[in-house]
């Protein structure tokens, strides 16, 4: 039997993973939803924004605005390239789109040696108190973590379902024709969507450096997570991505405590699972519409 | 006629591999060649039936670790340790396989991606007491060298890699041409289309995903024979681009792609990393490019003014035959 | 004689590599009811995707009052006053009736609902129901509705009464009969009787060509067009 301390601080350890994969693979599925293209360079604007949260701790010492910075940058790189790369490659099939990315990803992983080394950097703790839950000591940044990750939740939720782009992304992402039908300038539409998945990467590279390491490869690092997550909760779906990424961050922390490599092969055993019985997903649609 | 016509091709193209044999460092060779085979599955993959898998790396170590195991713990002989290798690449991708090509293409590839990682943690960690972890297998040792041509040297393997590709691309020369290699490319356009004609689109698929994806284990074989050491760097996340760089970089879909792209992929490696530093910037700047710029990749570009050329001499051949026909009679 | 709203020159069409029409010119008037006849396969519904910008044509122009639509994008178009319902009846099913509307409102800046719901009052009651769970016709009406959301000056309209009850056929009749005040008609239909009705010249077309062009007040009737479908 597992420690009911152990347990605790293993679910909230959970809770904040499951909040950095939600952020991580929001992006991803908003630009599969609307664009139909698996962005895998999303992992690049994470570990950019964790590096310019270093850059600017280090250089400001204060790390909130460190966040900041990386998520406008994300933003904006996210800005730049799909205005570049990625406006000539939705028209085409959607192994294009991916290889493309794939070589951002890579090339811009070279970028970030060439700029900041090889050496992983430490992030120093915006919030260093410690919370006593039930005679459990719990680092109260994890938990403000999580409580970003639910408010984007219902920011993003509110976004799309309250405001008229919001609901143009939604008819978007039902079927792109009729909503360019409709006199919707889509292109438009697609490049916003795609600054807000560079930001909410750079937000989840910003929120999980103070916990981990920064290091050249960390997107290469957390991509099989990234992907397991989106797979899982079917490709699109902001809702499957949401309990997704929670069910594998508690799947990868409560694991870790019952057997160490369970961490890495319980959440790729449980995709396989759900592939079996539904090959698109928890909430994935079956039609690959354009 | 037809025969050698058949065969021609490949003839030059591995006579040009052996002039590279000539001019170029023995280890170049031994890794180019091995690189090739390594790439021709995904290069089928993603060519014929239309699937791009990120997760090559897997089959990859699957094979690698297949020989490892049996050369470390049970045997010594590297020709049964290429055999186990091979046999495992088969039993993987025959239990997987049917879960993978059911998918769409999208999802085939990143689960093929999260497999790789996956296996690259399984053989670092969580049995790390049979692989040593990142120290890997150390095999050199442990292999008793073979009559006749000795494969555990570098001179020997170079024979052993060169026939053994020979033996890939008449095999996937031949899959082309066969009426498999047709109903791979009518998954690829049309599904139904293919359903129509009596063909199982699941069999299809996933008689290319085995044949492939063994070939890829068997790449790995050969690393593990070449290397004498298996770590599970080889399917790191920072590797799972390299075959799919290699494949658009030959030109997808094309027969002698792979080992084009695999001549100036390894050749750019060992310069750029010599000199520049950064090899990502350029693999990444490369892979857009080429996507952009067309995506036929060198072979791909190439192959079709080859063959006007022979065409044109075919043509100025033929009216000189034709007489001699005539004065004959 | 009414100026000429929509010249169609020599358009070539292509699906991939098989060709789909070949060397189509048409012309509509303004506030003219254009009727679009053919067998199945015949082009129709490629002729009107051309027009809207969601095929980019081989060859050939398309002009809209002096404005090349050929290489425009379907959204520019649609936003020049050229709306095109095409023949799959999807609504966002996801959004609401009001949202569907909301965002025809959005894209035209019409917010004026008034005459939306004059021709289909039954859309009142369904505001706020998702616009899935809506049958066939009141689909027909919405995609009708948020289209004329800006008063376009040209509707292109594939198959409109495809699988609705006659009454609803009816009730749609009128109201392309009431459209026509305001705005020029194209529309491809199947039901000869129907189009017959309210059309002031058909086109015919079969495998991508253009067989007739009816515009003798007594040929456009049902059993006159007959042979062309």
């Amino acid at each position: 039997m597992i420690d009911p301390h152990l347990l605790l601080s293993g679910v909230i350890f959970g809770l904040s993973m499951g909040s950095v994969f939600f952020l991580m693979t929001l992006g991803l599925s908003l630009c599969f939803g609307l664009m139909r293209v698996i962005s895998m360079d999303q992992l690049l604007y994470y570990a950019v924004g964790a590096y310019l949260t270093y850059t600017v701790s280090m250089a400001i010492g204060n790390v909130w605005l460190g966040i900041l910075v990386g998520v406008l940058v994300s933003a904006l790189v996210g800005f730049v390239i799909e205005r570049l790369v990625f406006q000539r490659t939705y028209s085409r099939e959607i192994t294009f789109s991916m290889i493309i990315s794939f070589g951002l990803l890579i090339g811009g992983i070279g970028i970030i040696k060439a700029v900041w080394g090889l050496v992983p950097r430490p992030v120093p703790v915006p919030i260093e108190a410690q919370w006593n839950i039930l005679g459990t000591e719990v680092p109260v940044y994890r938990i403000v973590v999580v409580l970003i990750a639910v408010l984007v939740y219902a920011g993003i939720w509110a976004f799309l379902n309250k405001t008229i782009i919001g609901k143009a992304i939604r008819a978007g992402i039902e079927d792109v024709g009729h909503t360019e039908g409709l006199g919707i300038n889509v292109s438009r539409l697609f490049t916003l969507t795609f600054i807000l998945a560079g930001a909410l990467s750079g937000l989840a590279g910003g929120l999980h450096a103070p916990l981990i390491m920064v290091f050249p490869d960390m997107g290469l690092e957390i991509l099989a997570f990234a992907f397991m997550v989106v797979i899982i909760g079917g490709l699109g779906s902001i809702k499957g991505t949401f309990i997704s990424a929670f069910l594998v961050g508690q799947v990868v922390s409560i694991g870790s405590l019952v057997y160490a490599p369970l961490a890495q092969m319980a959440p790729f055993a449980i995709m396989l699972l759900i592939l079996l019985i539904k090959p698109t997903g928890l909430y994935g649609s079956a039609m690959l519409k354009r | 006629m037809n025969v050698l016509r058949w065969w021609s091709g490949l003839l030059v193209a591995f006579a040009l591999l052996l002039l590279l044999r000539i001019t170029l460092p023995l280890p170049f060779n031994n890794e180019i060649v091995i690189f090739a085979i390594y790439v021709i599955g995904c290069n089928f993959l993603l060519g014929r039936v239309g699937f791009i898998s990120f997760g090559q790396p897997a089959y990859l170590a699957v094979g690698a670790y297949g020989t490892a195991f049996y050369l470390y713990y049970f045997g010594t002989n590297p020709f049964v340790g290429i055999l186990v290798g091979v046999i495992a690449g088969i039993v993987v991708a025959a239990i997987v396989g049917p879960l993978f090509v059911r998918l769409r293409s999208d999802y085939f590839a990143l689960v093929n991606l999260a497999l790789a990682v996956i296996i690259f943690f399984m053989m670092q960690k969580m049995l790390a007491t049979y692989t040593f972890g990142d120290n890997g297998l150390e095999l050199l040792t442990k292999m008793d060298s073979t009559p006749i041509i000795d494969i555990t040297r570098p001179e020997g393997f170079y024979v052993l890699a060169f026939v053994s590709a020979f033996g890939v691309w008449a095999l996937y020369k031949y899959l082309d041409d066969s009426v498999f290699g047709a109903c791979c490319l009518a998954a690829k356009v049309n599904e139904d289309k293919l359903r129509f004609l009596g063909y199982s689109n699941f069999g299809v698929r996933l008689m290319a995903f085995i044949v492939a994806n063994t070939t890829t284990a068997f790449a790995g074989t050969l690393y593990a024979i070449h290397q004498g050491l298996v770590s599970p760097e080889m399917s790191s996340p920072a590797r799972v681009a390299d075959p799919v760089v290699v494949t658009i970089l030959g030109g997808v879909g094309t027969l002698y792609g792979p080992l084009v792209g695999s001549v100036a992929f390894v050749g750019m490696k060992d310069l750029i990393s010599k000199y520049i530093g950064h090899w990502e910037l350029v693999v990444g700047v490369l892979l857009i490019f080429v996507m952009l710029a067309g995506e036929r990749g060198i072979w791909g570009s190439l192959e079709p003014l080859l063959r006007r050329w022979v065409l044109r001499q075919r043509e100025a051949e033929k009216p000189a035959v034709a007489d001699a026909g005539v004065k004959a009679r | 004689m009414s100026k000429p709203i929509l010249v169609v020159n020599g358009l070539n069409a292509s699906y991939g590599e098989s060709k789909v029409l070949f060397d189509v010119s048409i012309d509509v008037l303004d506030k003219q009811v254009v009727g679009c006849v053919g067998r199945n396969g015949a082009g129709k519904s490629t002729l009107l995707k051309s027009i809207a910008g969601f095929l980019h044509p081989r060859s050939g122009t398309i002009v809209s009052d002096g404005v090349d639509l050929v290489g425009q994008p379907a959204y520019t178009i649609a936003n020049l006053g050229i709306k095109y319902i095409p023949q799959d009846k999807k609504v966002f099913s996801d959004l609401t009736v009001r949202e569907n509307l909301e965002l025809g409102s959005y894209a035209s800046g019409d917010y004026d609902w008034d005459p939306v719901l004059t021709f289909f009052p039954k859309l009142k009651v369904l505001m706020d129901r998702k616009a899935g769970y809506l049958s066939g016709g009141e689909r027909q009406m919405l995609m009708i509705g948020r289209a004329i959301l800006g008063r376009p000056k040209l509707l292109l309209v594939d198959e409109p009464t495809e699988g609705l009850a006659p009454s609803i056929v009816t009730h749609l009749k009128d109201v392309f009969r009431e459209l026509r005040r305001s705005a020029a008609l194209v529309i491809v239909e199947q039901n000869l009787p129907m189009i017959c009705g309210i059309a002031d010249k058909i086109y015919a077309l079969n495998e991508g060509r253009l067989m007739a062009e009816i515009t003798e007040r007594d040929k456009i009737t049902p059993e006159y067009c007959e042979p062309y479908l």
